[in-house]
């Protein structure tokens, strides 16, 4: 076995004793052996700073996307206070007594969050440019206007899952008619298996917050238990029962 | 959280070793809220909060790639949920302990602490040589990141790089470490 070679096997960690026993005695006695070894060591510490400051720049870029994501949800909740402070105005001034619940609006505020894109996943780099694949972009850089245009594009707009993130689009925008339409068709499906069957899960849930929106509170009431009492699926089961306190 | 099988935790392992980006911003993404809320609990603020997530989440890459995870029993997220208790009750000696303590065990046996997370401080030479391999091309970056970082044998690079046979891989890593050489030996005026 050549010199280099041994160094190769201690960084794979697979030198035997014998060999070790090799090393050890050029480590000593072989300055360029030394020398050569050191470099390598020298390296592999370089590369691993390499790495972890890419990593880092790696994180941020995900985080940073995560919190224009969750952007989303916080702006609507200074709506909240400021409909609780209208609420509590409203007890002062009027004596009114039943109103410490939050209005509708500051309920959709609260409780509305697009839903996460887990149709197409997103990937930097990724060479796909399909109008689908265009619109997911959009869609998850919460640019909903950009991605109703593309979904009424695609290949296949009556599929399930296409009426189903036009639909949440439409909510982001706060055109609440057009999401019940797309909406209501997912959640009329009757699909018990699959991906399908859980958008039809879920948008039951995005349906009440879409008859919240414009007051339809028997409907949104409907739609929550729908979403509380899911025997298949178990998302926003808890969130639907804190609304269904506050309606009913 | 991510839930998942044994198998699967397995997978994800060796797609953290490799660096896939998919996979680090999944388990990124899956976890976040969960932490910070979970932070806040602590009265730690958002900010500390994701600074120590990312710290935890460069941990569990770093122990994923010294093979200290190989054989995890748990599931990622509640691996990397331990790292971050762990790091919260250290940096803010959180008073109540009890409820992390439970994790403790795990972290303890299955973490190598020692990570430095703002990286090595580089000597000098040190400085110099990242400086001329940022400078190498991606194949001689990626055996040298393979070989020495992500710690791949030979063979495996071999496998992975679609090399026909060993010793091309060898020689082609023997021609990107002179490469390094000469850059550094050219800036001393050595050659």
């Amino acid at each position: 076995m050549e010199n280099h070679d041994l160094i190769d096997r201690y960084f794979e960690n697979s030198l035997r004793p014998k060999e070790q026993k090799r090393f050890n005695e050029l480590l000593q006695n072989d300055l360029n052996f030394k020398n050569e070894f050191l470099f390598q060591k020298n390296l592999k510490q370089v590369i691993a700073a390499n790495q972890k400051e890419e990593l880092k720049s790696v994180l941020s870029n995900i985080e940073e996307r995560a919190k224009k994501d969750s952007l989303f949800a916080s702006v609507p909740k200074k709506w909240l206070v400021a409909a609780s402070v209208m609420i509590i105005m409203g007890v002062t001034t009027l004596m009114l007594q039943k109103t410490y619940y939050p209005s509708n609006e500051a309920i959709y505020a609260e409780y509305f969050k697009a839903d996460r894109n887990t149709i197409q996943p997103v990937v930097r780099g990724e060479s796909l440019n399909t109008i689908e694949y265009r619109a997911f972009v959009a869609y998850e850089a919460g640019a909903y206007y950009k991605a109703i245009n593309l979904f009424n594009s695609v290949k296949n707009p009556e599929a399930t899952y296409i009426l189903y993130y036009k639909g949440l689009c439409y909510l982001a925008v706060g055109k609440s008619y057009q999401a019940i339409e797309l909406l209501s068709l997912v959640s009329n499906e009757v699909e018990v298996e699959g991906p399908s069957a859980e958008l039809n899960a879920k948008s039951k849930w995005f349906l009440a917050l879409a008859y919240l929106q414009i007051n339809e509170n028997e409907k949104a009431i409907s739609q929550l238990n729908l979403t509380a009492n899911n025997p298949v699926s178990t998302f926003k089961k808890q969130e639907a029962k804190e609304i269904l306190e506050y309606l009913q | 959280m991510l839930n998942m099988n044994h198998q699967e935790s397995e997978n994800l392992i060796e797609l953290l070793k490799r660096g896939d980006q998919k996979t680090l911003e999944k388990i990124y993404l899956e976890n976040r809220e969960g932490f910070i809320n979970f932070s806040k609990k602590y009265n730690v603020d958002e900010n500390d909060a994701i600074d120590i997530y990312q710290d935890s989440i460069l941990i569990l890459r770093e122990n994923a790639i010294n093979g200290k995870i190989d054989h995890l029993q748990s599931n990622i997220s509640t691996y990397l949920f331990a790292i971050g208790k762990y790091k919260i009750y250290h940096n803010f000696r959180v008073q109540s302990k009890i409820e992390m303590t439970n994790d403790f065990n795990l972290v303890e046996e299955n973490v190598d602490f020692d990570v430095n997370l703002y990286g090595p401080v580089l000597t000098k030479e040190q400085e110099l040589l990242k400086k001329y391999y940022d400078q190498l091309g991606d194949r001689c970056k990626s055996i040298l990141n393979l070989f020495y970082y992500q710690g791949y044998n030979l063979d495996e690079i071999r496998a992975i790089l679609n090399y026909s046979n060993k010793k091309v891989l060898k020689s082609q890593k023997s021609r990107c470490i002179k490469q390094l050489k000469d850059l550094v030996n050219k800036h001393y005026g050595k050659s």
